[in-house]
């Protein structure tokens, strides 16, 4: 029974390091047609980061790449469609 | 409620949500919509239409530039909550998408912690039932505590305004309570602020997951998708605007303008002989030369292409209509992001397309000063609708009507804008700067004939007021300068040269030579520009005598036997750098003044003048001197000094360039 629970607490603090090790990606590196969840929007702009938050793009949210078109990413956050340049692509970290 | 009681109404929400469509609607007003994000700039008030007014009140409807959120920080939209947070309305409209309730609830529940009444207009209620999306909007009121109006703002009739009105009326007074309770936040400390939005995002979830019954997931692949990726590609993106670039062209200039111009010009025909007529014998030749050919001629040249213009821009508000604009701007963006403009600096270019003044104004949304500037300075560039009649005359006289000129004409804009863009960016020593692009893709949708139909409607209004104030007073006193020389005696026939107008125009002249061009009346006719680009139609009409420029057979053949093209005496080549030199050139004065107050710098101001004139010169110097070498196998005339002239010019510019770039590599060792 011990051995069980300490089991689970292993898995669990093992998870939590994986989490915290395994590379994080941006959008870029996104499937098209996958939903993620944002896990942080990196950038020292803050500016940028109260746009997107307004616009429903912030860290716990869901994102989906519909297409990518050369440079521009075309997203889906909330029920809207934006078109975002790479730069912005590379700072929503999922 | 006493009678003659005033109700100022507000209108909020985020952009693209419908307001100044139904702010149209409501007032009957005019003002410019599109199907895009951005198109208000700034407040626009009018009084509730009669038809729906059933009180006795007066209701002002103030229509704000669209908005995402009132939080502190986000000061992008700031016009619209310091207008409703210091101004007050009696009631708030909140326009809300209802294709987007995630989004746009957010800022509702801000608005309804105002202590303002708010009306919700679930607007594009119709798109929501086509998505297969249910909302049960008598929920929706009760979780919001405000009532709520289902509205179809692009429709005529069963639009849902008349029951938006009386709810207005009956609302007034009565403050809800807000929703979302944000008492504890500290409105000055930024952790608290995000805090509580995020608290807030969580809340409108919570709403809409009450109230909205999707079928089909709103991240799923789509038609409008697919659209996508080929109108915004890469490669096939900027081809199919050209395409459709040119398909408006040769609409507006090779078959349907030109037939509805050919029945304009003959009206006009008509008025000159019906007043000719009426002066009779008796009349001084002077006054009725001002009379007739001053000011019916220029005139009327000028509105002669009427008609053109109004196709034209029939055409071009279909297209802002459709939601393809915003993908015209994807595709740009590339090429702007790399000589260091903002992705915002689209919408300015493309409002410039209009008319350059809203354009420059549409600059003010940019944050960074050197973006906001240089696009101040680049917008006049795009052909506005004054110049239009410059390039369907020209377009028409040494073209043969060709939808390529037009076309081209935009895409040379589109290239200057792109250079001059490179070139202030490497002056600046800016070029380590970075800027974003976002841009929201509205939803495809059929345009509307009725909303085209309006806006071509209220351009051709300002066109024929501009027509009869500015230009036809600018042609008169042309006219008057040409007849008359320093003396104040009729110039003598065949002593045109020593008129007012000559002696003024011809060392500007002189300067025009090496461009092809060196004519006064040319010279004469690209001055009156700078009061209004229509002045250059209306000022060759005066000085050559011509009376209207549409009739084809005037083209061919006028009174002396030679055609408008013999008249000017140009060849074509020479035409077209003369097109390129006033389109390229600085804008008029109205546009000028509007770089100015937003540029908000003189020395920006100066140069950016300085920067147009030397473009406009050195365009028509390359077209000219390269297009007679092509077609003639010289150079043309005066090419050594001309030669001079914009060695000098970009000499300097070099030289900017090369000092801006020591500049910017010591900002890069500073922040290193």
């Amino acid at each position: 029974m011990e051995s069980v629970i300490r089991n689970r607490h292993i898995t669990r603090e093992l998870n939590r390091r994986e989490g915290a090790d395994a590379p994080l990606m941006n959008l870029t590196q996104a499937k098209v047609n996958t939903e993620y969840v944002i896990k942080e929007i990196r950038t020292n702009d803050k500016e940028l980061k109260d746009f997107l938050f307004t616009l429903g793009c912030y860290e716990g949210e869901t994102v989906t790449v519909i297409s990518v078109l050369a440079d521009n990413y075309i997203i889906s956050v909330k029920d809207a469609r934006y078109s975002i340049d790479k730069d912005l692509t590379n700072v929503i970290i999922i | 409620m006493s009678a003659g009681e005033n109700i100022r109404v507000a209108l909020a929400g985020n952009p693209n949500s419908g307001k100044t469509t139904l702010f149209n609607a409501l007032t009957g007003r005019l003002e410019h919509v599109g199907n895009w994000a951005g198109v208000t700039i700034e407040k626009k008030e009018g009084e509730l239409k009669k038809s729906l007014n059933k009180t006795n009140k007066n209701i002002t409807v103030v229509d704000l530039p669209g908005a995402y959120s009132m939080s502190p920080f986000t000061s992008e939209e700031s016009i619209t909550s310091d207008y409703v947070r210091n101004e007050k309305p009696d009631v708030i409209i909140n326009i809300v998408d209802a294709t987007n309730l995630s989004r746009s609830l957010f800022f509702t529940t801000q608005l309804l912690e105002l202590e303002v009444s708010v009306v919700v207009a679930l607007n594009k209620s119709d798109l929501t039932k086509k998505k297969k999306t249910r909302i049960d909007v008598k929920m929706l009121s009760e979780l919001l505590g405000c009532p709520i109006v289902e509205t179809v703002s692009t429709k005529s009739s069963d639009n849902g305004l008349e029951e938006l009105v009386s709810t207005v009326i009956s609302v007034k007074s009565n403050k809800q309570v807000a929703p979302f309770d944000s008492k504890g936040m500290n409105a000055s400390e930024r952790s608290s602020v995000e805090a509580y939005d995020k608290k807030r995002y969580e809340f409108v979830k919570e709403i809409v997951s009450k109230v909205e019954h999707r079928q089909i997931s709103s991240n799923k692949q789509t038609r409008q998708d697919a659209a996508d990726r080929i109108l915004a590609h890469k490669w096939l993106g900027i081809p199919i605007f050209a395409a459709i670039m040119w398909m408006v062209f040769s609409i507006s200039q090779v078959y349907l303008g030109p037939l509805l111009a050919d029945i304009l010009g003959g009206w006009i025909d008509a008025f000159y002989a019906w007043v000719e007529g009426l002066l009779g014998e008796g009349v001084s030749p002077v006054l009725s030369a001002i009379l007739l050919d001053g000011i019916i001629g220029g005139v009327g040249a000028v509105v002669g292409f009427l008609p053109l213009i109004m196709v034209l821009f029939f055409l071009l508000a279909l297209l802002e209509d459709c939601g393809y604009m915003a993908r015209v701007a994807v595709v740009m963006d590339r090429f702007f992001k790399k000589v260091g403009l903002s992705g915002k600096s689209i919408i300015p270019m493309i409002i410039g397309t209009g008319c350059g003044v809203p354009g420059i104004m549409a600059t003010r949304t940019i944050k960074n000063d050197r973006q906001r500037r240089t696009t101040a300075m680049l917008t006049p560039f795009m052909p506005c609708g004054a110049k239009l009649p410059i390039i369907a005359l020209f377009a028409g006289v040494f073209f043969d009507d060709a939808a390529w000129v037009g076309t081209a004409m935009y895409f040379m804009a589109i290239g200057i804008i792109i250079v001059g863009a490179l070139l202030i960016q490497r002056i600046t020593g800016d070029k380590h700067t970075r800027s974003f692009f976002i841009m929201e893709l509205p939803e495809y949708r059929f345009p509307s004939i009725k909303r085209a139909t309006i806006s071509m409607f209220s351009r051709a209004k300002a066109f024929i007021i501009k027509a009869g104030t500015i230009i036809l007073l600018s042609n008169a006193i042309v006219q008057i300068m040409q007849t008359f020389d320093w003396k104040f005696q009729v110039v003598a026939e065949g002593a045109e040269s020593t008129s007012i107008l000559a002696s003024i125009a011809s060392p500007f002249a002189i300067l025009l030579i090496p461009l092809g061009f060196g004519a006064w009346q040319l010279a004469a006719a690209s001055i009156t520009g700078f009061i209004a680009k229509e002045n250059v139609v209306g000022t060759l009409a005066v000085v050559y005598g011509i009376t209207n420029f549409i009739d084809t057979e005037e083209f061919v053949l006028m009174s002396d036997g030679v055609g408008v093209a013999g008249a000017l005496g140009l060849t074509s080549v020479a035409a077209l750098a003369y097109l390129m030199f006033n389109l390229f050139t600085p804008p008029c004065f109205a546009a000028i003044g509007a770089m100015n107050s937003e540029m908000e710098d003189r020395k920006w101001l100066w140069g950016g003048i300085a920067f147009q004139f030397s473009m406009g010169y050195v365009v028509a110097f390359i077209t000219y001197h390269i297009g007679t070498l092509t077609t003639a196998g010289f150079v043309g005339t005066g090419f050594i000094p001309g030669l001079i002239v914009v060695a000098a010019m970009i000499g300097y510019v070099a030289y900017l360039v090369k000092r801006g770039n020591e500049k910017a590599e010591r900002k890069l060792a500073h922040s290193v």
